[in-house]
């Protein structure tokens, strides 16, 4: 049987085309980790309200003028636990330049069970009670922890997937400290 | 393959592979239970299940009986019904494994191949044929930088139930808990 090779090449092309929008529509739904933070950086932060573990209903606007380091985290995620002491010291090093470190906890947990574990860790930073919705505006959430740094105009500098080293964490922290303007928080 | 097709093959190939190269360099987090044969019991005794689970490369969830309060541990809930009772559920004892993320901590994990038993005993007062037995197997996976959300993998197999020898002096068609 004879081939045509013009259509061959074209049923090449459509498998490729198809493989190629495939993915990215699955990247998009799925908050893909190997994406990298150009596709976020200077996006505005979505907004949220959520409740503290003291039950203090807290907006992230509210620290508009300060630089956020936000971190999506859970109580049975293992590298999560590693990356909590270094926002102890971050947040004592950083926090009188205007940076708050904010969890939010994606947790099927309690928040007494989330309490008792934030106390264990020692953690000096706000937590937050996370919701799913939340975590869909931030791109589904679907690894942890995944991280977020936000500038003092609310913008997004950078995102980070997985536990990183604390080096990049600090060269994050130092960017966002540096974008946008001061002011004084309102709270 | 003809002389003429063969650069085309080797087009194709590249082609599909620079668009399989646009994949996301991390996998998604899976485990697949392998198919269970129907299993054959006689009613009033039991018969073994072995469900063999396979946790992807590069993946690892926690045992049945992991180290902290705060992991979430693998759990095989079973749903079966009512005269066919399922008992002795067995996890495997998980692997003591460290990882980069707490390298002085290990975890107990399942990681590769995996198999949780049971034991199947329709009593007697089943009615002879098949049951679907249904399930769900919870776990949560990480992998060594990151932690993925709690799954649930159903879990189905088949149980025939075969007539077997009746107790004498007993009628299972008398039992106020036959099945009509």
């Amino acid at each position: 049987m004879k081939r045509n090779p013009a259509a061959l090449f074209f049923v090449a092309a459509v498998v490729a085309a198809m493989l190629f929008v495939g993915f990215h529509a699955a990247r998009r739904a799925g908050g893909d980790a190997s994406a990298d933070s150009l596709d976020v950086a200077g996006k505005p932060a979505p907004d949220f309200t959520l409740q503290s573990l003291d039950g203090k209903n807290i907006q992230l606007s509210s620290y508009k003028g300060q630089a956020v380091l936000l971190n999506f985290w859970a109580t049975w995620c293992g590298p999560c636990k590693i990356e909590m002491p270094w926002f102890v010291e971050l947040q004592k090093e950083y926090g009188p330049q205007g940076l708050q470190i904010v969890g939010v906890a994606m947790d099927d947990a309690s928040k007494d069970e989330i309490t008792k574990f934030v106390k264990e860790m020692g953690v000096n930073y706000t937590i937050l009670l996370g919701k799913e919705s939340v975590g869909q505006e931030y791109g589904g959430v679907n690894v942890l922890p995944t991280t977020f740094f936000i500038d003092r105009d609310g913008k997004i500098v950078a995102r980070e997937f997985g536990l990183q080293s604390r080096s990049l964490f600090v060269d994050n922290i130092k960017k966002a400290l540096s974008q946008g303007h001061a002011v004084q928080a309102q709270k | 393959m003809q002389m003429t097709n063969k650069p085309l093959a080797i087009a194709l190939l590249l082609v599909t592979s620079c668009a399989l190269a646009q994949s996301p360099g991390k996998k998604a987090p899976s485990v697949t239970m392998a198919p269970v044969e129907p299993v054959t019991v006689t009613r009033g005794k039991g018969g073994a299940v072995s469900l063999h689970f396979r946790v992807a490369s590069g993946f690892h969830i926690n045992s049945n009986t992991p180290k902290s309060e705060f992991l979430i541990p693998t759990a095989l809930k079973m749903d079966a019904p009512t005269d066919i009772v399922l008992t002795k559920l067995t996890y495997p004892q998980g692997a003591e494994m460290s990882f980069p993320f707490a390298p002085n901590e290990p975890l107990s994990v399942y990681s590769g191949d995996f198999t949780v038993s049971m034991t199947v005993r329709p009593l007697h007062t089943v009615q002879p044929g098949k049951y679907a037995i249904h399930g769900d197997l919870k776990y949560q996976a990480c992998d060594n930088a990151a932690c993925y959300p709690p799954k649930h993998l159903p879990v189905d197999f088949e149980v025939k139930v075969l007539k077997g020898a009746t107790p004498a002096g007993k009628n299972p068609a008398q039992s106020p808990h036959a099945h009509r």
